[in-house]
């Protein structure tokens, strides 16, 4: 199991040179003009040139990758052009706050996803599947910075019983960067208020970006629990006289489960990813927000960061997947 | 939900409600080092080097970190003593003797010497970024005298009418600590970060792209300060967040309210609305070099056919400009005659153009994500109709537009421009958009007139004020005679304030980026 | 004749086909709202109740009314219709929707196609790329390309089209992989049949359910990812009316003016529902193993 796990992460190599140079060739031979955003409107030719010359963005592109790259063994993510500062030191600021989103998120919709897609196979074909069903579809086609922004008009505006967005008001001193979550790093350190206050920033944008993966997992669960259930060894276990909850828990639950779990996986990348617009109606200061800007300012390095680490975890992520999916079914080798 | 919940929860809103001042919240907060002031701004602070960066963020950290030579104060805004306790300027206009104050200290608790002033003037014309360009060709850093350690004489290229108020952009830096740090970038590297400076506030702690905490200085030498303990600018990216952290007190001020929530604020508890004219001009350029805007007739017909009422309600709160000018600045002419809608006249102009039925397309830009913009190009595509030409809209990013100032072939027919004063001084808008010198540049990428220009160049040497004001009446004439702008509207500063802020007032100079020294909280 | 019929081996009958998708009463109910929203995408914009709104024309004495019987969903910041504006909004959302998935696919055949039929070495590098492309966040990608070739119709659709390919070059390649062993396509080798020829009459033709099905599935999620760019600010250019630039521009006057924000958004939740409701009764009829 080492040297398979060793294999896979011997694997982001070449995923590591590949995205780079993607989006590297997204960054250099697309038309726009980022120096002389950076530079700003009272900027003369030569300060243009100097910046230029400064970024090493007067050079071959393959030059440009080079030093990228080799940068990167050191993990010097490049600079933006636009604040001057390490991409690294902010990539590492805004990460947690991202992950700590589609963990609350994920967190949402596998404790309510499962469970209901474990009771609407039970239920199939009368009513309350129907319905869910329907509103499953429904959640799927919901978009996102809609349901964020109903949220918010809701709850921020008119009830006022949730803050509009934001991680913490700023009056209030994070807790010790443990996790960089802040909710669990205010629970380790014991700071109730601290706690409180985070989860109601974090219930929003959690609650809006937790919808489609809940309906997928519902769907996913339901149509696996149907299949394990015409299943030889369910048939066995009910024949042996098993009783009905050892059977649901044990045998269809922990099948259907490991099933489903490729499809929390998936989902947990995709999120990594999908979190941009939630991040801009609820000012959540992740990477989605930090890539949209430098976006916008056609400022790459940033952007090249982002796209970078979601990709990386979009692998580890994968990869703890297949690791889980081995311990919930042990009949799974790792070749 | 328990009640128990609810009630920490009201707890909590109404502390923030009734201020920061005297609360002691439950939670571990700012609250409990005094009186902190929170400023809801939705632009970061770039980087903290006075001589390198741009941007109303970027002056607030100048205005109360930094001291310059003199600050700007009133309406209409007038120099008042900062380092320099007294000035004097030679009969000829070109040089300046400035007297520091005595009493002023830098951070590190040593004195602020004309050695300092000296440096940060050679500092941040030859690292030429920044707000360099405001002296560009007029103070050369080696005419930069320290006479003795309380004196600096300034001589100047030439005279320059409005030197005294460009000085608020140039602060002053401590040359020893910027010498220790000088890396091998003037120490670039190192003041995006850190500071060497003498003003009311130092940077306590940041977290960027969300908050900057300021923190009185325990130096703090100025005169006439408020009670505040501390700043910090909040970095709150919507404008209807900043409404509603005020509405609920969360914010002290907000500094980028649109006129719609300057209504929803209207009678709100607890909120004082500050809604003040300011010099900040909108207009639309014309080509008048390449295309069919070369023909003036059809740039009158233009002039003439426009809405301006509705840009006018588009824009909310503003007034609507007369001539280049912004109203109320010096030389200002209230009564020029300039176009207003009129649509027999526009189609007069436009039979007496080439094309008299209209009947072709021209192209507006606007920057991509600036609403305001995007309403003023839709009302000219309304516009224009009644003359039957079609307008295309082509939303762009700032950069790009920039570069299609380069030549007139590339300018588009119709060109949209906010230009602020950054000094409160009509030269300032004069010279930067109607000069030809500044052709190839956003600011006036083809307008050309030698008469104009001979007018503003005269004007800017011109120390006499009745005699400048005459030069500019006439600059203003010209200027309408020669339509090359649409004059669109002069938005009002958008303030939203918390009661409990006393000592504020208003001054037309970037006032977004507040100066918090005299300011206290109730 | 040399050619075997080409869908012999999924070929139910099209009678059964559409009795079975009218079984399927959420189907149905897809297709109406599908049915209803190319309605208003071809018609939109003659429709909409004040048509001069939607070729740009303005009222600003006429701003931010609230809901009325001669305004139902209000009216925006600069007095135009937000219903007119939002029926109008419909061409853009399903054209744009429509040639993200179409160019999609293209693509995606194209390289899935070559990277099964060829194999080996071209096979490997094509689908690593493809993989590659997978792990890059869509959205991301596709604000980053728009970013930089600017605001319009054609780069946005073009900047999306670019991410979204790679779904279905792993789909095709596995149908073609799967095909290539087929009876009839060993059949048609033996009679000599050239690569080409094999590959377009034969193996392709089967991979049509497939991709039909993750198309009209896709639809929904291209339309929403459209609706994204523009609400970033990376959408089309004015004055053409499009649902996220229009909820974007909404979110500003929140509370206040609410009403701006409901007519925009809740077009987007329709079309996207009736797509995706469309896609999950044609994936039942066409493509069975494709159910979960």
């Amino acid at each position: 199991m080492i040297r398979f796990i060793l294999r896979r992460l011997l694997l982001l190599i070449p995923v590591i040179i590949g995205l780079t140079m993607i989006m590297f060739a997204i960054a250099r031979l697309l038309p726009g003009d980022p120096v002389g955003l950076a530079a700003g409107p009272n900027a003369t030719a030569a300060e243009r040139a100097a910046l230029a010359t400064e970024f090493g963005l007067d050079r071959p592109v393959w030059e440009q990758y080079a030093t990228y790259v080799g940068g990167l063994a050191h993990g010097d993510f490049g600079t933006s052009l636009l604040t001057r500062r390490p991409v690294g030191a902010d990539l590492a600021a805004y990460l947690p706050a991202t992950l700590e989103l589609v963990f609350a998120a994920m967190f949402i919709a596998v404790a309510l996803g499962i469970p209901l897609g474990l009771l609407t196979a039970l239920w199939r074909n009368r009513w309350p599947d129907y319905v869910s069903q329907v509103l499953a579809i429904g959640a799927i086609s919901m978009p996102r910075f809609f349901l964020g922004l109903l949220l918010q008009l809701c709850f921020a505006m008119w009830l006022m019983w949730l803050p509009l967005g934001g991680r913490l008001p700023i009056i209030v001193f994070p807790p010790q960067p443990i996790t960089g979550f802040i909710t669990l790093d205010a629970l380790l350190t014991g700071d109730w208020q601290v706690f409180t206050t985070a989860l109601r920033h974090l219930i929003m944008p959690a609650v809006a970006l937790s919808l489609s993966p809940l309906a997928t997992i519902m769907r996913m669960m339901r149509a696996s629990t149907i299949e394990v259930m015409g299943q030889d060894y369910v048939m066995t276990a009910r024949a042996l006289g098993l009783p009905r909850h050892k059977i649901l828990g044990r045998v269809i639950a922990r099948n259907a489960v490991s099933a489903t779990l490729t499809v929390i996986g998936l989902y947990f990348g995709w999120l990594l990813g999908g979190t941009v617009l939630v991040e801009t109606v609820f000012d959540w200061p992740g990477l989605g927000l930090y890539a949209t800007k430098a976006i916008l300012s056609q400022d790459m390095m940033p952007v090249i960061g982002v796209a970078l680490v979601i990709g990386l975890i979009f692998v580890l992520a994968n990869l703890v997947i297949d690791l889980a999916y081995g311990l919930i079914n042990p009949k799974v080798r790792y070749a | 939900m328990t009640s128990a919940f609810n009630l920490s929860r009201r707890t909590l809103l109404a502390l923030a409600g009734a201020g920061l001042a005297s609360a002691v919240l439950p939670v571990k907060s700012f609250a409990q080092s005094g009186r902190m002031l929170v400023i809801a701004s939705n632009q970061d602070i770039p980087n903290f080097d006075p001589h390198t960066s741009s941007g109303y963020s970027a002056a607030f950290l100048m205005r109360n970190v930094y001291d310059p030579l003199v600050r700007v104060a009133e309406n209409p805004p007038a120099p008042v003593p900062a380092l320099a306790e007294s000035w004097e300027m030679g009969a000829d206009g070109a040089s300046y003797v400035f007297k520091l104050n005595p009493a002023a200290v830098f951070h590190s608790g040593a004195p602020v010497t004309a050695e300092d002033v000296v440096y940060s003037f050679t500092r941040a014309m030859t690292l030429a970024k920044g707000n360099s360009w405001m002296l560009r060709g007029i103070v050369d850093p080696a005419k930069v005298m320290a006479t003795d350690a309380g004196t600096v004489t300034f001589t100047l290229e030439k005279p320059f009418a409005a030197f005294l108020a460009v000085l608020p952009w140039f602060p002053i830096v401590e040359k020893a600590v910027v010498e220790a740090n000088l890396g091998s970038d003037q120490g670039q590297t190192w003041l995006m970060t850190n500071t060497a400076a003498s003003g009311p506030f130092t940077v306590a702690r940041f977290q960027v792209g969300t908050m900057y905490y300021l923190a009185r200085s325990k130096t703090a030498w100025q005169a006439a300060g408020g009670n505040l303990d501390g700043i910090i600018w909040q970095i709150v990216r919507e404008t209807a967040s900043q409404r509603l952290m005020l509405q609920r007190g969360e914010a002290h001020v907000a500094v980028d309210l649109t006129s719609e929530d300057m209504d929803a604020l209207e009678g709100a508890a607890g909120v004082t609305r500050v809604i003040e004219p300011e010099y900040r001009t909108f207009s639309i350029k014309m080509n008048t070099a390449h295309g069919p805007l070369a023909d003036i007739n059809l740039r009158k017909a233009i002039a003439y056919a426009t809405n301006y009422q509705a840009i006018l309600d588009a824009a909310g709160y503003a007034d609507l400009m007369v001539g280049p000018l912004p109203n109320g600045i010096m030389g200002h002419d209230p009564n020029l005659d300039v176009p207003r809608m009129d649509l027999d006249k526009a189609k007069e102009f436009l039979a007496k153009s080439a094309t008299p039925e209209g009947g072709f397309t021209l192209k507006m830009v606007h920057v991509s994500g600036l609403e305001q913009q995007r309403r003023w190009a839709l009302i000219m595509l309304d516009s224009l109709k009644a003359l039957n030409i079609t307008l295309e809209i082509q939303p762009m990013n700032w950069p790009d537009m920039v570069a299609a100032c380069a030549s007139p072939e590339t300018f588009p027919d119709l060109f949209p421009v906010y230009q602020t004063a950054n000094y409160g001084d009509p030269d300032n808008i004069a010279y930067a958009a109607y000069h030809s010198s500044r052709n190839g540049g956003w600011q006036n990428a083809v307008y050309k007139n030698p008469e104009v220009d001979a007018l503003i160049e005269e004007a800017r040497s011109e120390i006499d004020p009745a005699k400048r004001a005459a030069l500019y009446e006439a600059f203003q004439k010209a200027v309408v005679a020669d339509s090359p702008d649409i004059f669109g509207v002069l938005e009002r500063r958008k303030l939203g304030m918390r009661d409990a802020v006393s000592g504020y007032a208003f001054c037309p100079v970037a006032s977004n980026a507040v100066e918090c020294w005299p300011l206290s909280l109730a | 004749m040399t050619d075997v019929p080409v869908s012999a081996p999924r070929n139910e009958g099209l009678a059964r086909m559409l009795y079975r998708f009218r079984q399927s009463r959420l189907s149905m109910i897809g297709a109406v709202m599908v049915a209803l929203v190319l309605l208003f995408a071809v018609f939109g914009p003659v429709l909409a109740p004040y048509p001069e709104h939607v070729a740009g024309g303005v009222d600003t004495a006429a701003r931010f009314q609230p809901p009325s019987p001669a305004h139902p969903f209000g009216t925006n910041e600069l007095g135009q219709d937000v219903l007119s504006l939002t029926m109008a909004g419909t061409t853009v959302s399903v054209l744009a929707g429509f040639g993200v998935v179409l160019i999609g696919a293209v693509i995606g055949t194209v390289v899935g196609a070559v990277a099964g039929y060829v194999g080996g070495w071209t096979d490997e590098v094509l689908m690593r790329f493809t993989d590659l492309t997978l792990t890059i966040p869509g959205l991301i990608l596709a604000m980053a390309i728009a970013a930089a070739l600017g605001p319009g119709f054609q780069n946005m659709v073009l900047a999306i089209s670019l991410s979204w390919w790679p779904g279905y070059a792993r789909l095709v390649r596995g149908e073609v992989l799967a095909a290539r062993e087929e009876v009839y396509v060993t059949a048609a080798r033996a009679t000599g049949a050239g690569p080409g020829r094999i590959l377009f009459r034969h193996v392709l033709p089967n991979c049509v359910s497939p991709i039909i099905v993750k198309m009209s599935l896709d639809m929904g999620f291209a339309i929403l990812t459209v609706a994204g760019l523009g609400f970033i600010g990376i959408g089309v250019r004015p004055p053409t009316p499009e649902w996220g630039t229009l909820l974007s521009n909404a979110r500003s006057y929140m509370p206040d003016y609410w009403w701006t924000a409901m007519a925009p958004g809740a077009a987007m939740f329709v079309a996207v529902f009736g797509f995706n409701l469309l896609g999950d009764g044609l994936r039942d009829i066409l493509d069975p193993k494709g159910r979960r």
